[in-house]
């Protein structure tokens, strides 16, 4: 890999939630750089502050203590406004259960991403990427699984963002599926470019990307490259 | 038996819902308020009028007659069917107040010498009853009193016949006879207590004074069966028997204005009554309905776990309509508290028009009773949806999660052309609305009826304005009519043009007169214009002149169908005055009025039907502008002909207070409660679509949405609904201003419905106010519902 260009830092962050009387703390002094372009896996056993990691990445939370960077701007310091902003044109979210909305189409369902940004691809187009271009008329109901973590993908993908957080994103497939879904996101970080953070509890995983974090506690352990990445076809559990 | 573990649940599930409970609660409160208040003042209403009718003896029937010696009044007693008889005189007086420009138009009324009981018979509220020794004493109507300051002990003048007498006050009295203190004559709309005048004089005085010794010009009785039919038979004799005296009319007392207006009112109340709670609890009943099914689809697992557990279906059953039963406690408890207080209201409002003794808010228990039922029944009902629901469902079945929405094409989406065009939000949009459809349909049925109560309460009010400018500004345009007591000659118009005020003048004749046409008959007021008129120009209902030919008469419409007689036919008159001979009468024309009996002729020609070779009872006069009116009108007073003056700009002012001031107040009312159905049932039925959708919106929130670009697809949502609700509203609201005013029409005049297209906006923009005070909470409720935590957790 050539020269590399840290695209978000995370410095010393710390979150603690209140829980009624007593505080639950789900990030301790985490400190991890993102690379322009890298893929990214932070892995880890449940419970110990992935998720809470990558909200505080995407925009959707703050930290207690700490700073994010993206580029230049620290997101702790943006409005509620920008903060909607960075989640609209910087980022792309893939859940563990997709959240596709039950009462749209999977064309629609991408629709919904770029209805509000300007810099997007074609609804269409991002279908035909992730293969669905066949069933951009289908109700999520009518979708498998994978199908529908693909539309998801596509809805990710539409708005042109500049990285894509993934949270578990085959937590709720099969072998086979998670593969074609993994698979997806190696050739989106690889032929367009495309930033991804994959956090998963699964360490079979971890081999596909280019550096794995290691978080336990609300910390990161260590972080060690993957020189080369697995091919997707070779991993299994 | 009460599960304390499934009270709990209970009271928190409410909670949660605060909004909905408490917009729900409102509207049943308002409608149970509507039912308590209202049934309320009619029992306090008719109580009260039905003891003072008794206790004073209000009579069944009334014959006017020219002159009656007092053993006729015998003789009507020994007549089958009546019961009670009293002659007495029933004069028209003008009154003089000191300091008080002019002279105020009223009635004086024989009573006996001592205080014993008679028929219409006198409550006094102050002073005493006669003294016997001084002939000049007057009991004055306690209202009229009042509002002139005038008490025992003071003096006041007034015209009986030709002469001027001094009174002196000695006591105030009530009667049921002036319950809503207007002239028996008719005319008037509204009470004006300061402006017209009841004086009860001692029977000897007022026959001397009337030229009526030894005689009366009334004769007013109670029959043994009251009935249209009994008593018209009775009248019958009586016109065939009395006719020497000069008959003039015969009545039913209830249709005398005063107990007319006071039916009138009772029936009205009592339609109000059982319509509007009606309203406001289906609305409340099907927004519950919503919300309950909503409650129990997203309360299905727990469902499940507690028939697990062995919950019967009975308990859970319970469980849920005990919703609807908190509902309707809170409603229904806040309804009598906000009842009982608006009853008072009610009846303080009401004395202002009517004026009864004892007529006060009682307290209720039954009314009440009945007020708790209705709303616990109707917010039971609203729960039935849910519950049926929860009853039926299978525990294990529950325990699973709810099957994946389905997916699949709605209405519009089957017209492609148009689905294809539409921007995406708005796919959205009318996905989500036809995909509830019962949800939707509540929604266009609450905002329907708002929009129509919304519409028929403002287009009342331009009934009424209309009513009024069409009466007192382009029909009439006199400063002040001059009415006399008998039919004079052109010499008497010519007179008042020589005072130096008047600038023009303008004489009429009235004449009352039976139209006969086979079996067909009908007392009517027929108007004798002159050629040219210019400050009285009737108008039909379109605002056209009426054209009053030479010879012969022009009908309402109203007036030749009672008649069956059409254009070309004729008619037989009997004028009630002059010569009182039956003529013939071609009718020329038939008019769509307002006034639904009037028949127009020209002066010449009544006059002459009359006996009269020219005739005039009514002058009206222009004054020049500027100028007092004082002088002239003191001269006019003393004449003795002269039986009431009127003003036209008093007589509109004081419609516009009466009327005006309190129909303002009781359309604001309507149009606030009408709008909390609208507020409260959109309110409810997008936070029931928001609970639904909590996960979408939290997806939306991560993809970057701003809570004012999810707020637009609710509001969206709202949008499309409301306008169907609000244009379906305005067009149901035109035809229930239309029935409104069919319902208010009467034989006498008729309501106009009124429909101004700048009120259809304006309705539609009231709706828009409170669908946006509703959207403006939901908008509060997406900027601060905590998204994230709701994508965490799994359903
Ligand atoms: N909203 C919250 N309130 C309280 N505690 C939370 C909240 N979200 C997460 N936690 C806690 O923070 C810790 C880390 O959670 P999370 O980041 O979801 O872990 P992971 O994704 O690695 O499983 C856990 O102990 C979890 O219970
Ligand atoms: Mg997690």
């Amino acid at each position: 890999m050539e020269k590399k260009q840290i695209i978000l830092s995370v410095k010393s962050v710390s979150k603690i939630y209140r829980m009624g009387e007593v505080d639950v703390p789900a990030l301790r002094d985490a400190t991890l750089d993102i690379y322009d372009g890298e893929f990214l896996i932070i892995v880890g056993p449940s419970g110990s502050g992935k998720s809470t990691l990558l909200n505080l990445i995407g925009g959707m939370d703050r930290p207690t203590r700490g700073r994010i960077s993206f580029q230049e701007t620290v997101l702790s310091d943006l409005s509620d406004k920008d903060l909607t902003l960075y989640r609209r044109n910087r980022v792309g979210f893939i859940f563990q259960f997709y959240n596709l909305i039950p009462t749209l189409t999977a064309l629609e369902n991408v629709q919904v991403a770029i209805e509000i940004t300007q810099d997007t691809l074609d609804p269409m187009e991002s279908l035909t990427m992730v293969g669905l271009q066949d069933r951009a008329d289908h109700f999520p109901a009518q979708l498998s699984g994978g199908e529908q973590q693909r539309v998801s993908i596509a809805r990710a993908l539409s708005g042109n963002p500049d990285f894509i957080l993934c949270d578990e994103p085959t937590g709720a497939l099969d072998l086979e599926a998670s593969k074609n879904i993994l698979g997806l996101l190696v050739d989106l970080n690889q032929k367009l470019k495309k930033t991804v953070v994959l956090i998963t509890h699964n360490s079979a995983i971890s081999e596909i990307g280019h550096r794995v974090a290691l978080i336990r506690d609300g910390s990161i352990h260590s972080i060690r490259s993957n020189e080369p990445p697995k091919p997707v076809e070779q991993i299994s559990w | 038996m009460v599960n304390r573990i499934l009270l709990r649940k209970l009271l928190r599930d409410l909670l949660q819902r605060k909004w909905s409970l408490v917009s729900l609660c409102l509207i049943v409160t308002i409608g149970i308020g509507c039912y308590i208040s209202m049934a309320g003042v009619y029992r306090d209403l008719s109580g009260s009028k039905k003891r003072y009718y008794q206790n004073y003896r209000f009579p069944d029937f009334i014959v006017d007659l020219k002159r009656a010696p007092e053993w006729a009044v015998e003789e009507v007693a020994s007549f089958p069917n009546v019961r009670a008889v009293r002659g007495r005189v029933n004069f028209s007086t003008l009154i003089d107040l000191p300091g008080k420009d002019e002279p105020i138009s009223g009635v004086s009324i024989s009573m006996p010498e001592t205080n014993t009981p008679v028929l219409n018979d006198i409550l006094l509220m102050s002073g005493t009853w006669f003294s016997g020794e001084n002939d000049k004493e007057v009991i004055l109507n306690d209202a009229f009193a009042q509002e002139n300051g005038l008490y025992p002990g003071s003096r006041i003048k007034a015209l009986l016949l030709d002469k001027q007498h001094e009174l002196l006050v000695v006591g105030t009295a009530k009667s049921p006879e002036f319950v809503y203190l207007i002239s028996p004559g008719g005319g008037e709309l509204a009470p004006d207590p300061a402006r017209f005048g009841v004086m009860y004089l001692t029977e000897r005085f007022l026959q001397e004074s009337c030229e009526l010794e030894g005689a009366f010009n009334q004769i007013i009785g109670l029959a043994h069966d009251s009935s249209r039919t009994a008593l018209t038979a009775t009248f019958g004799l009586i016109k065939e028997k009395l006719d020497p005296y000069g008959v003039l009319n015969t009545s039913l007392a209830e249709d005398q204005p005063s107990a007319r207006y006071l039916a009138d009112e009772l029936t009205g109340l009592k339609i109000t009554s059982t319509v509007m709670p009606s309203i406001f609890l289906i609305v409340a009943a099907l927004v519950l309905n919503v919300i309950m099914s909503r409650m129990v689809a997203q309360q299905r697992t727990v469902i499940g776990t507690l028939k697990a557990l062995g919950y019967s279906s009975g308990s859970i059953t319970r469980h849920y309509v005990s919703y609807g039963a908190i509902i309707g406690l809170i409603g229904g408890l806040g309804g009598i508290a906000f009842g009982y207080w608006a009853q008072g209201a009610l009846v303080t409002l009401y004395r202002e028009f009517y004026t009864l003794p004892d007529f006060e808010p009682h307290f209720y228990f039954d009314i009440f009773l009945i007020g708790m039922a209705i709303s616990l029944a109707f917010a039971v009902l609203g729960t039935l949806k849910g519950v049926h629901h929860a009853a039926l469902l299978e525990p294990a079945e529950a325990m699973r999660p709810p099957p994946p929405e389905k997916g699949g094409k709605v209405l519009p989406e089957r017209i492609p052309f148009f689905w294809r065009r539409l921007p995406f939000r708005w796919k959205m949009i009318l996905r989500a609305i036809f995909r509830n459809p019962f949800r939707s349909s509540v929604n266009v049925l609450a905002s329907l009826v708002a929009t129509a109560l919304i519409f028929s309460a403002l287009s009342m009010t331009d009934s009424l304005d209309y009513l009024m400018s069409y009466e007192f500004e382009k029909v009439s345009h006199q400063d002040i009519t001059v009415s006399l007591r008998d039919p004079k000659d052109i010499t008497t118009t010519r007179e008042m043009l020589l005072l130096p005020t008047i600038s023009e003048t303008e004489p009429q004749l009235a004449v009352a007169c039976d139209l006969k046409n086979g079996p067909y008959q009908k007392r009517v007021g027929v108007m004798g214009l002159v050629r040219n008129n210019r400050l009285y120009t009737p108008l039909d209902k379109d605002g056209n002149p009426i054209v009053i030919p030479e010879r012969g008469l022009v009908l309402s419409k109203k007036l030749a169908e009672i008649l069956n007689l059409a254009p070309g036919d004729t008619v037989t008159l009997r004028p009630l005055i002059g010569l009182r001979k039956e003529v013939l009468s071609p009718i020329v024309g038939t008019v769509d009025t307002f006034l639904g009996l009037s028949a127009y002729a020209n002066i010449n020609y009544l006059s002459n039907l009359i006996g009269e070779e020219w005739a005039a009872n009514v002058i009206m006069g222009n004054t020049f502008q500027r100028t007092s009116e004082r002088s002239f009108l003191d001269k006019l007073k003393l004449r003795p002909t002269v039986t009431g003056i009127r003003e036209r700009t008093r007589a509109l002012i004081q419609l516009d207070e009466t009327f005006g001031e309190t129909m303002g107040t009781m359309m604001s009312i309507m149009v606030l409660f009408a709008g909390l159905i609208a507020f409260g049932s959109v309110l409810n039925t997008t936070l029931v679509s928001l609970s639904e959708r909590q996960r979408e919106v939290g997806t939306l929130r991560v993809l970057g949405y701003s809570p004012a670009n999810i707020s637009r697809i609710f509001s969206g949502e709202s949008l499309v609904v409301n306008v169907v609700g609000i244009l379906l509203g305005l067009v149901f609201g035109i035809l229930l201003a239309k029935s409104l005013s069919l319902a208010y029409s009467t034989e006498l005049y008729r309501f106009p419905a009124i429909v101004y297209p700048w009120r259809l906006v304006m309705c539609a923009a009231i709706m828009v106010v409170f669908i946006s005070a509703a959207q403006l909470i939901i908008y509060r409720l997406i900027r601060t519902l905590k998204w994230l935590e709701v994508l965490k957790i799994m359903e």
